[in-house]
């Protein structure tokens, strides 16, 4: 963390609760929605989402290296992965498509042991991190609040994601989108195009996850394992939201973010994803249908 | 040409753990009706379970409280009701989940296991491990030889694995397995009872997987949280895939050509920075054949094949 | 043998099964008939076991089964199809038909080829295979079957479990008229064997022919019962089958949307 932040006494700590929550849901928000708006319409586990975090980290740290401002940095490190995910659809899935799940989802591990292995024969295994001008946090009701790093990206996150949904509901190409992962074969009667809806909605994810990415290097550090690590907890929000569902993943978000924060008053923080799925296990257990029950769907089987 | 021979003994002693590992996971997810990502769950079980029962009592450096220095065969046992009993206890809130559910659960529950392992240190001795452990047989041969007898040992368990597989894959039981991996509303209709069919063959393959994780604690005589992260059930699935999902044979071979692909440039001793971009280099080769195997051969080295019967009727078999 | 009696089942508000009665004699071949969305499958599934009913009782030989898993309700001898019979597709012909074999459980006995069956299991097994035309086809893949065999298999596979009572589903939808002679004859036949028969289908030809008393049903109702060629004569149900005509002519056909999407429900 580029602030540090001591908590003086129970005040001070809930809203570090709040805080914390508040940055790592927006954070979770921007990697999940990517990975959501594609199992929905392609139907799979992209398990290599994770990794187009990882591009978008140390692209964006190598742009940031060249001289550049965090904001462009941002935007070009988005674009890069966008393109990557663009490029990983063409060559790798649509070729595939046809063959069912399970061999989209070990394609998509496959391609992200050589996004992984790539990364880190460049950059190697040491930890980095942005090189930002440090700031102060500001200040809100005599505490300590945010720095303007975590309050754009709070903003930036949840703009993404409202602009997400807007273009989904009210745009044409947001609305063949919907049309493609709701019944593809009608789509095309209707005259939508599902290759170039599917070209769109890879470039629009893995950018989010580029983006993501290099918000996470902002907050932390940079290192190899951190696409894997936040898989696991994109995994856990895409259940909680209910598999396939873009809204549903939205709330799950924030659920999550803060059932973790509050989880960590009580276990270590090195229990932090382990806690994400603590949580979607129990909700499993008390209630088989789940949360996602509220989304319709369902976790449970029909017999 | 010794360092050669010893690195290749040491590559298929590692190729025969793997293997268990896969005819494990092709039990339950070539034959059977689950899409497991989380056999390293049981595999890890398993090893700590071995560990904390034969290892020797914590010394003043160490705080894990068990460690009952009891007999080899008792931990080797006890690995396999582990790695039964903990597949148990996932499966009952898990096995009455949607296939793809199960799948992220799976490995949710793998991942939470593994930072218990990292976390609790007074069971675990967390992220430092456990180091020295015994090897069987040790004492009988001279340290040289060693290697050889891990081997025909580690080959041994990949032959019980294999004889425990195959014989479920011939019985009416691998039959309703292999029914409810085709076709579920149907084998139900057959009377298969999907629950209690895939929690037996849940629990049988993390028995076997338990058992592998001796077999990887006598490999590496220690055991740390990182050797059983989310990288291995993937590995094992890659191994399986290149060698032909849903096929003994293939689950074998693909365990083999696995170890060659991702640990036999572990020969080429490089120094310092080079060694961390060989390792990465070696990761996306994986990935890399896992993407092209998918596209051009996705049945795998070894395709799943019909199963014909030599014999068909009493007739055929007396003229036989 | 078979007794529903005021049975219910509903979808989110849609009333799939509305105060549903029925009883099936033993050794009688009785048809299910009505439009698409009438509420046929959803009763062959409540029945079956594969969707609860909200109210009502279910009895198979007296028993009460209306509470239990559907592959106990398969053990007690109530074998159902499905409108698609597509098997196991990656699974031999012989062994589509093994997994069916109520005593395949015991079997101890080693073949060469690497499968345990007991001889006389295989020897009925292939006698079946024989009697419906596919024991030349025994070791082939059920996904390489032409859709006629797959058809003969799923008669082939259900007499394989013995069963006191088959439920078929559309077994006539898609089928040519040779093969229905064929089926009829099969029917017929096993019916001579001691079988009980519950049949859904569209085709009243077909149901005319192998039926001896018929349920129709409109809107999750029973609307007739009786003999089937009363049945098939009687104004409501001409009514219903000329105004789904009419529908179909329009290009109106909605409502067949709810069961084929139920359908693929249960096959998942």
């Amino acid at each position: 963390m580029i602030s540090s932040r001591e908590p003086t006494d129970q005040a001070g700590h809930e809203m570090d609760i709040l805080i914390f929550g508040l940055i790592s849901a927006s954070v979770v928000l921007l990697s999940s929605v990517g990975f959501a708006l594609i199992l929905r319409t392609e139907g799979f586990l992209h398990i290599a989402h994770g990794q187009m975090l990882l591009l978008g980290a140390y692209t964006g740290l190598l742009l940031s290296n060249l001289g550049l401002h965090i904001a462009p940095t941002a935007i070009g490190a988005a674009l890069f992965t966008g393109f990557v995910g663009v490029l990983f659809y063409g060559v790798l899935f649509r070729p595939i498509k046809a063959r069912g799940a399970l061999v989209l989802l070990f394609t998509s591990v496959g391609a992200a042991y050589v996004v992984y292995g790539l990364v880190g024969a460049i950059a190697g295994k040491r930890m980095l991190a942005f090189d930002l001008p440090p700031v102060r946090a500001f200040q809100l009701f005599g505490q300590p609040f945010m720095t303007v790093y975590e309050l754009a990206i709070v903003i930036v996150a949840i703009a993404s994601a409202l602009c997400l949904h807007l273009f989904l509901a009210y745009t044409s190409p947001g609305q063949a989108i919907r049309a493609v992962s709701d019944d593809e074969a009608l789509a095309r009667v209707r005259g939508i195009d599902p290759m170039r809806t599917s070209y769109l909605v890879w470039f629009v994810a893995s950018a989010l996850g580029g983006l993501a990415g290099v918000f996470l290097g902002i907050l932390g550090s940079l290192h190899l394992a951190m696409g894997w690590q936040q898989i696991i907890l994109i995994l856990a929000t895409t259940v909680l939201g209910g598999i396939g569902s873009i809204y549903g993943v939205m709330l799950a978000a924030f659920v999550l973010a803060f059932g973790i924060e509050i989880g960590l008053l009580f276990v270590e923080s090195s229990y932090r994803s382990g806690l994400a799925f603590l949580i979607i296990i129990v909700v499993l257990l008390v209630k088989p249908q789940g949360l996602q029950a509220l989304w319709g769907g369902g976790a449970g089987r029909t017999h | 040409m010794e360092g050669l021979i010893l690195f290749a003994v040491s590559m298929l002693t590692l190729g025969a753990v793997y293997g268990m590992l896969c005819l494990a996971l092709n039990l339950e997810s070539g034959l059977g009706p689950l899409w497991d990502l989380g056999i390293v769950s049981f595999f890890g079980i398993g090893a700590y379970t071995y560990v904390l029962l034969t290892a020797p009592p914590a010394a003043d450096h160490q705080s894990y409280i068990f460690g009952f220095g009891l007999p080899m065969w008792i931990g080797v046992v006890a690995s396999m009701v582990a790695g039964g009993v903990a597949a148990w206890l996932i499966g009952l809130p898990t096995l009455k989940l949607k296939r793809e559910y199960f799948l992220i659960v799976t490995l949710a529950f793998a991942e939470v296991i593994r930072q218990v392992y990292a976390n609790e240190e007074w069971l675990t001795n967390g992220v430092a491990g456990i180091y020295g452990l015994q090897q069987p047989l040790r004492s009988t041969v001279p340290a040289m030889q060693y290697s050889y007898v891990l081997l025909a040992l580690a080959l041994l368990g990949l032959a019980f694995a294999w004889a425990v597989t195959r014989s479920i894959g011939a019985s009416p039981f691998g039959r309703a397995c292999k029914a409810l991996r085709e076709n579920e509303a149907l084998a139900i209709t057959a009377g298969i009872d999907p629950r209690g069919v895939s929690m037996r063959v849940y629990m049988v393959a993390g028995a076997l997987a338990g058992l592998a994780g001796v077999f990887g604690v006598w490999y590496t005589t220690l055991i740390i949280p990182g050797q059983f992260e989310a990288d291995l059930t993937f590995f094992v699935w890659a191994a399986l895939i290149i060698g032909g999902i849903g096929n003994q044979r293939g689950a074998l071979i693909g365990a083999f050509v696995f170890i060659l692909l991702h640990d036999a440039l572990r020969f080429i001793q490089v120094s310092g920075e080079w060694a961390v971009t060989l390792t990465s280099l070696r990761t996306a080769l994986v990935g890399l054949a896992l993407i092209l195997i998918l596209r051009f051969r996705p049945e795998g080295l070894f395709g799943e094949r019909p199963v014909t019967f030599a014999q068909r009727t009493p007739q055929e078999a007396e003229r036989a | 043998m078979l007794e529903a009696s005021a049975v219910h089942l509903s979808y989110g508000g849609l009333r799939a099964v509305d105060n549903v009665s029925l009883s099936v004699e033993a050794g009688r071949i009785v048809g299910l008939i009505g439009t698409n969305g009438a509420g046929k499958t959803s009763l062959f599934n409540v029945i079956s076991g594969f969707a609860r009913a909200d109210r009502g009782t279910i009895t198979f030989e007296g028993a009460r089964i209306d509470s239990e898993h559907a592959s106990a309700i398969a053990r007690r001898g109530l074998v159902r199809t499905f409108q698609t019979p597509l098997g196991f597709p990656r699974m031999t012909v012989l062994e589509n038909m093994l997994v069916f074999s109520r005593h395949d459980g015991k079997a101890r006995h080693r073949l060469a080829g690497g499968s345990r069956v007991p001889d006389d299991v295989l020897q009925e097994a292939m006698r079946t295979l024989d009697e419906f035309g596919l024991a030349a086809r025994a070791d082939i893949w059920v996904q390489d079957l032409a859709a006629p065999e797959l058809k003969m298999l799923e008669f082939a596979r259900a007499m394989m479990a013995q069963p006191k009572l088959m439920m078929l589903d559309e077994p006539a939808a898609g089928v040519n008229p040779a093969l229905i002679e064929s089926l009829v004859r099969h029917i017929k036949d096993l019916r001579e064997r001691g079988v009980t028969f519950l049949i859904v289908d569209h085709n009243l030809k077909f149901i005319a022919e192998v039926c001896e008393e018929v349920y129709a049903m409109a809107d999750g109702r029973i609307i007739a019962h009786g003999p089937s060629a009363e049945v098939i004569a009687n104004p409501d149900v001409i009514r219903l089958y000329i105004g789904e005509a009419a529908d179909k002519a329009d290009g109106r056909a909605e409502q067949s949307f709810t069961s084929t999407n139920h359908e693929q429900g249960v096959q998942q």
